[in-house]
């Protein structure tokens, strides 16, 4: 494609965005609105991934001792423990213990160990950490089984809870980006259609007199491409300002919780985001195209 | 240069539109279709131009075989022809000069060359003074020039008119048909659509008549042509 014919187009393509300037609006914000939502879910996935993935490469089980216990009965499940494969350490936290990282655990609420009334309800437990975490599900399994235990608990515990909500919220997102992407098509389309009517005289002539047929299409092409462009922009920066504001929240009342940090993430969300929206511009032009212009 | 071998065209609706046309119409020849409506005048021309295709023979343009092109040709076929319309067909918010210049634009000639021509078609329809203006601007007879010097302006081998004066009075008329014949008269083949009688015995050229489809009579000299 030549220079100035591309410098045509793209003249072409912005004097019909100007000219229907509320349908340009209607779809700008359609498709913003969808590639935000886009965003936020993708952003949620990545997290709880990640959050997965962090659980997933620890080594630890938390074994927690029946009430009552004697002292042998707790030392002797301490040696049938040490005697597992590829156990790099051994920790036992007694009640007292127990209580005493709650209560750190627990910062500036201390009413709730209050409320306890002197009671300690925590367990006795030991905490095994591993040489390598392929060990961890088997032998928390197996270790449940001893009568002492009341539990054992370990990462992937967790792990498979997290799964379940990515499952739902994967599910849930697909099913709502489904159906935001239908109206984002069905707008673009007819911001288009508006375009190819309002110029539905210069394409017969454009038609009669020879132009090839992909010189028809460029503009409502590049039309809605830079449609869907602009929408996923503002997207971007929505979904920026909105992870930002998150990340914020979490350090300062959730610290544990470890969020994917801003940076490396959104050159890839962005680029997803501004190539769907490209993409669905793309798209929507095209079914116009294809509808209203027999070329 | 065109030839319409045992052509049919039956329309979706079940309309006959065609019914075994064969005509030949050699380089430089200047060449009347006239018929009542309906008679297939305008099957005819969509034919040329590629926009139907006959159920069955062939029709060749410029050693083109129309009938079986492949759809990314189509545009290519058009740039060999001029195409002109009862109702000119201007773009109304371009002037005349680019109005004429936007159908060298989109087949991508260079600006220098786009400059050229257009001066010279608006110098051939004797409008140069009216460069700059705009359609509204202008009478029937006026934008009927610019449409004409749109379609030749890319040089085609055939002119196609579509009863181009069918919406003039008979003075204008005349001067639209003397300037087809001085195009034809600088060797581009010309096809007119008309039915208006009064310009067929004037211009004294070949008459293919058509009725109901079929090809009725085929006179080279138009004055002796009748409506039978």
């Amino acid at each position: 494609m030549k220079l100035r014919t591309f410098r045509y187009f793209v003249k072409e393509a912005l004097k019909s965005m100007t000219r229907n300037g509320l349908m340009t609006l209607a779809s700008i914000s359609t498709v913003a609105l969808s590639l935000f939502i886009l965003g936020v879910f993708t952003c949620g996935v990545v997290n709880l991934n990640n959050l997965a993935s962090n659980l997933e490469s620890q080594v630890e089980i938390s074994i927690y001792m029946k009430d009552g216990l004697t002292t042998n009965q707790v030392m002797e499940v301490g040696k049938k423990l040490k005697a597992l494969p590829k156990v790099k350490n051994i920790e036992f936290v007694n009640k007292d213990e127990a209580m005493k990282r709650f209560k750190e655990r627990l910062g500036d609420q201390q009413g709730l160990v209050a409320a306890l009334d002197g009671n300690n309800p925590l367990p006795s437990s030991y905490i095994i950490t591993f040489e390598d975490p392929e060990e961890v599900k088997n032998t928390a399994k197996l270790v449940a089984t001893f009568p002492e235990v009341e539990s054992a608990h370990y990462g992937q515990d967790v792990i498979e809870q997290i799964f379940k909500m990515t499952q739902i919220i994967r599910i849930g997102g697909i099913a709502l980006i489904a159906f935001l992407a239908g109206a984002t098509l069905f707008i673009i389309s007819n911001t288009i259609r508006l375009t190819v009517f309002a110029r539905r005289k210069e394409i017969g002539i454009m038609k009669y007199v020879g132009a090839t047929n992909w010189f028809i299409r460029w503009p409502f092409l590049i039309e809605g491409m830079l449609l869907g462009f602009i929408g996923g922009a503002i997207a971007t920066a929505c979904v920026w300002e909105f992870y930002h504001f998150i990340t914020v929240e979490v350090e300062n009342s959730l610290a544990f919780l470890p969020l994917v940090p801003m940076l490396p993430f959104f050159y890839d969300l962005s680029a997803i985001l501004l190539g769907v929206g490209v993409l669905v511009g793309a798209i929507g032009s095209t079914i116009s195209l294809k509808q209203y212009m027999k070329v | 240069m065109i030839e319409f071998n045992h052509v049919n065209k039956v329309y979706d609706n079940g309309s006959l539109a065609l019914d075994d046309v064969s005509i030949h119409i050699e380089k430089g020849e200047f060449v009347l279709i006239c018929g009542p409506s309906g008679a297939g005048k305008s099957t005819f021309i969509k034919l040329l131009s590629h926009e139907v295709v006959p159920d069955s023979g062939t029709v060749i343009v410029n050693d083109m075989e129309v009938s079986h092109l492949k759809k990314r040709k189509i545009p290519y076929l058009r740039r060999r022809l001029g195409i002109v319309f009862q109702d000119f067909r201007l773009l109304p918010n371009k002037t005349v000069a680019e109005n004429i210049a936007f159908a060298l634009e989109v087949i991508e000639e260079k600006p220098k060359v786009i400059k050229e021509r257009v001066a010279s078609v608006l110098e051939m329809v004797g409008l140069s003074h009216k460069a700059n203006d705009l359609p509204q601007d202008l009478s029937g007879g006026e934008q009927q020039r610019v449409a004409i010097a749109r379609a030749i302006v890319n040089k085609p081998l055939v002119l196609i008119a579509d009863e181009p004066t069918g919406n003039l009075d008979p003075n204008t008329s005349k001067g639209i048909v003397e300037l087809f014949k001085t195009i034809n008269n600088s060797g581009t083949t010309i096809v007119m659509v008309t039915h208006d009688m009064e310009m067929v015995k004037y211009l004294n050229k070949r008459v293919i008549a058509l009725e109901d489809g079929r090809v009725t009579s085929d006179r080279m000299r138009g004055a002796e042509f009748n409506e039978a």
